[in-house]
């Protein structure tokens, strides 16, 4: 690999990694609460589209990325109401939930822009170089010249460490996901701590799919998640729970489909599916074989219900 | 006397069909320790639970300062004042001690909790290993952080479940030192503890409860150890029915019937001629110091002691269930085991009849050898147990939780029994059942024996033991001590049970 490629193989990895660091961020902290919302897939797509008419809407891709929050959170809102308000089964709860966030938007953006998908054009959220830093050789552009939302992942991952394991509301998020019973008991309102986790985790993935609309493809299209959500769970196991773990495992699976493009660029004669399969296979090899030996906050997908 | 900080009257706690609490009443006053006291199953946990908000009563009265006031929550309690020490441990595993202990001070900077965790320590005495997360830290070290973090939030009652299980005897005696200094401060403060003498060393005024209900509450000066245990384990003549009446009837007891002699009461007469079915020779594990039994064919061997003295992990060594750590068990392949838990042990509950059967029976040889499950011999096996032991559900089709305790327990007696094992360990048989069914129980005991069954009754109840036995340990702390037949009476077998066993020795 020749210099330039090794430039634009980093700055494709990085481009990938960033939607994936962003919904899994967001996914940390709801985990930590006790809840793996496999709704995240439906948060992502609804942010797609909610940034795609959000920009149409207000002319601007930045107004559109905060549209794209809003409808993650949104669908973050339907699962915690079920999940957790009514103490519905997580994973069946968010099953639906992706389902139907991938068919409603499919038919929102139908019944907008007609079934044969007119080309919906955009305002893009266009990089913007850093100074200084964008300019260090090789590394430099792949990290410092990307949209404004690769930095809001950068600036996540430390953020995030520090409420986890620093502050008091860090604390109870903890105790509510390893041992709701001992949270309540201190005085934790548990359901509560887990609302908020699971809200902020649907703006973090709904942010993520308006990314992906607004600073990716310059348009939306159905289905353009792609499996993104359920990625972003597996990425918040390599990352074992640590918000900066994380963003270097989103970075990896980053790398994982760059390499997929690459290598199909560089013409190996294997069949392009192999190549698509990659990030998937390294998803399993890592879940397998890294994450052995890591624990899952120990009330993770239980339901909680005050005993009374 | 003043108005008690907390007054309780007349608190009632259904869970499901049983009533925990009948009734009970509590007042706890400024500047005393009081200890609440009763054998198991008589309501002492569920009643704080109620104080400390974690159960809502479904009947009775809870005043505060004087002021009638619901407890809603934990947040309410505290609101309150009243600090509730769990039996069952409230810590999150995966958190440090610090971190546990900040969680209960929530809404203060980390460095002003740090602040008062050293003064509370300093001034307690309560020191634990602040930075070790509390998964890797000892049961006592854990109770000495429960203690803490409750402590920690200053409260004007503090409410402890059972806060000596777990500790050494110095260490029992320098929270009891603490209880002190903390009442004579002008704290109220509430003692669960099963141990009789350890609440009476600490206690300035005692309330007694007896299934569900209070039955005394006086000065500690005012009371004997006597009264105490009278009013505890009850003596009128209900408590008598269950267990007085098969004793009577008893086949065997006259001698000779089954091949089973047991003319006189002795115990070496027994245990020279009936045949020896299981026997562990020095074993020690977990909770069992060098624990020695024999027990043989067509006799009940009670094991009496206050819970948690090691009995479980017997009953499981017993009944082939766990190698002990250490020293012989000689027990059949198949024992016929009636665990004290119905419910999660004992029966899948969202089983039918014949399904719980065939979970224990299939892998007989007599339902082939298979793969697959014979269903109808299984379903015809599930009805012979329904008829045989008059389990009142209307078909094996039944669930197991519809069923009510005592049937729920005849289903079990019967699956276990069909086994066809030489041996029998029951633990706490009558647990929760109502003077009926546990009448049929003792009943089945009496009568399996007398049959040639070597029965093994492991029971908190005292009576039931007594009742029941032909021969008579008592587990404490460990040991197997074995009872004389001359001390083989409720305050013989008590004073064993509260000494430690030292006396025996």
């Amino acid at each position: 690999m020749s210099q330039v490629e090794l430039v634009l193989f980093l700055e494709s990895a990085v481009r990938l990694g960033i939607p994936l660091a962003l919904a899994a961020m967001g996914e940390t902290l709801t985990e930590r609460s006790g809840v793996i919302n496999i709704g995240l897939e439906g948060s992502i797509i609804a942010g797609a589209l909610g940034g795609a008419l959000g920009a149409l809407a207000f002319e601007g891709a930045g107004l559109g990325i905060i549209a794209g929050a809003m409808a993650g959170l949104f669908v973050a809102l339907i699962f915690a109401v079920f999940a957790i308000s009514l103490g519905a089964d997580q994973i069946i709860t968010g099953t639906a939930v992706t389902i139907g966030g991938l068919g409603m938007t499919g038919a929102i953006y139908q019944a907008q822009f007609g079934a044969t998908g007119t080309e919906l054009s955009l305002p893009t959220l266009a990089p913007v170089a850093i100074p200084g830093l964008s300019e260090i050789p090789i590394v430099g552009t792949a990290f410092f010249a990307q949209a404004p939302t690769a930095y809001l992942a950068y600036v996540m991952a430390p953020i995030a460490w520090y409420v986890i394991f620093r502050t008091a509301w860090g604390l109870e998020l903890r105790a509510t996901g390893e041992a709701p019973a001992a949270a309540e008991a201190a005085g934790v309102r548990v359901r509560r701590v887990r609302f908020v986790a699971t809200l902020f985790g649907g703006a973090m993935a709904g942010i993520a799919g308006a990314h992906l609309a607004l600073a990716h493809a310059g348009t939306f299209a159905e289905n353009m998640s792609a499996g993104k959500g359920f990625i972003a769970i597996a990425v918040v196991v390599l990352g074992r729970w640590n918000p900066v773990l994380v963003l270097f495992a989103a970075l990896f699976f980053g790398a994982a489909s760059a390499l997929q493009f690459f290598l199909q660029a560089l013409g190996f004669d294997i069949a392009y599916q192999i190549f698509l399969a990659l990030p998937y296979v390294l998803t399993l090899a890592a879940l397998a074989g890294w994450v052995g030996t890591s624990r899952a906050p120990a009330a993770l997908a239980l339901p909680w219900e005050p005993h009374r | 006397m003043s108005v008690p900080l907390v007054r309780l009257r007349g608190i009632e706690r259904w869970f499901g069909r049983v009533r925990a609490l009948a009734g009970a009443s509590l007042e706890l006053h400024a500047g005393e320790v009081h200890g609440v006291i009763g054998s198991n199953g008589a309501g002492k946990s569920t009643l704080l639970n109620v104080l400390g908000g974690l159960l809502a009563p479904d009947g009775g009265t809870i005043e505060i300062a004087g002021a009638p006031t619901a407890i809603g929550s934990p947040r309410d309690a505290w609101s309150h004042g009243i600090g509730l020490v769990h039996q069952h441990f409230t810590l999150v595993p995966a958190l440090t001690v610090r971190e546990n202990l900040a969680l209960g001070l929530r809404g203060r900077s980390f460095q002003e909790i740090d602040q008062i965790v050293d003064v509370t320590i300093e001034q307690t005495g309560l020191w634990v290993p602040l930075d070790a997360p509390v998964r890797s830290i000892g049961v006592g070290d854990r109770q000495r952080t429960e203690i803490l973090k409750t402590l920690l939030r200053d409260p004007k009652l503090l409410v402890l479940d059972e806060p000596t299980a777990v500790l050494t005897p110095e260490e029992v005696d320098g929270l009891f030192t603490l209880l002190r200094t903390l009442a004579r401060e002008g704290k109220a403060v509430a003692l669960v503890a099963h141990k009789l003498d350890e609440v009476l060393a600490v206690s300035d005024r005692l309330t007694v409860l007896r299934t569900g209900e209070t039955v005394l509450s006086a000065q500690r000066s005012d009371v004997s150890v006597r009264g105490l245990v009278a009013a505890m384990v009850g003596d009128g003549v209900a408590d008598e029915i269950a267990v007085g009446v098969y004793r009577k009837d008893r086949p065997g007891s006259s001698g000779g019937a089954h091949g089973n002699p047991k003319g006189d009461e002795t115990t070496a007469g027994v245990a020279d001629a009936a045949p020896l079915v299981g026997r562990v020779v020095d074993v020690h594990d977990d909770a069992l110091v060098d624990v020695t039994l024999e027990v043989h064919a067509g006799e009940v061997l009670g094991v009496a002691g206050v819970e948690g003295n090691g009995q479980h992990e017997l009953a499981l060594v017993l009944s082939g269930r766990r190698a002990p750590i250490a020293g012989q068990a000689h027990v059949p392949e198949e024992v016929a085991f009636i665990p004290q838990d119905r419910q999660r042990e004992g029966l899948v509950v969202d089983f039918d009849l014949t399904e719980n059967v065939a979970l224990a029976l299939s892998r007989l040889d007599r339902f082939g050898t298979g793969a697959l499950m014979p269903w109808e011999d299984l379903e015809k096996e599930a009805e012979r147990i329904r008829t045989r032991f008059d389990v009142a559900a209307p078909s094996t089709e039944t669930l197991a939780g519809a069923l009510s305790g005592g049937n729920q327990q005849r289903v079990i007696i019967g699956r276990e029994l069909a086994l066809g094992a030489p041996m029998l360990v029951a633990e706490n048989p009558t647990r929760g059942l109502d003077v009926a069914a546990a009448a049929y129980v003792h009943g089945e005991l009496t009568r399996l024996a007398s049959e040639g069954l070597a029965i093994v009754l492991i029971s908190t109840d005292l009576d039931e033991v007594l009742g029941l036995a032909d021969r008579v340990v008592v587990m404490t702390r460990g040991r197997a001590v074995d009872v004389p037949e001359s001390e083989r009476s409720r305050e013989g077998v008590g004073a064993l049970m509260l000494s430690g066993g030292a006396e025996a020795t």
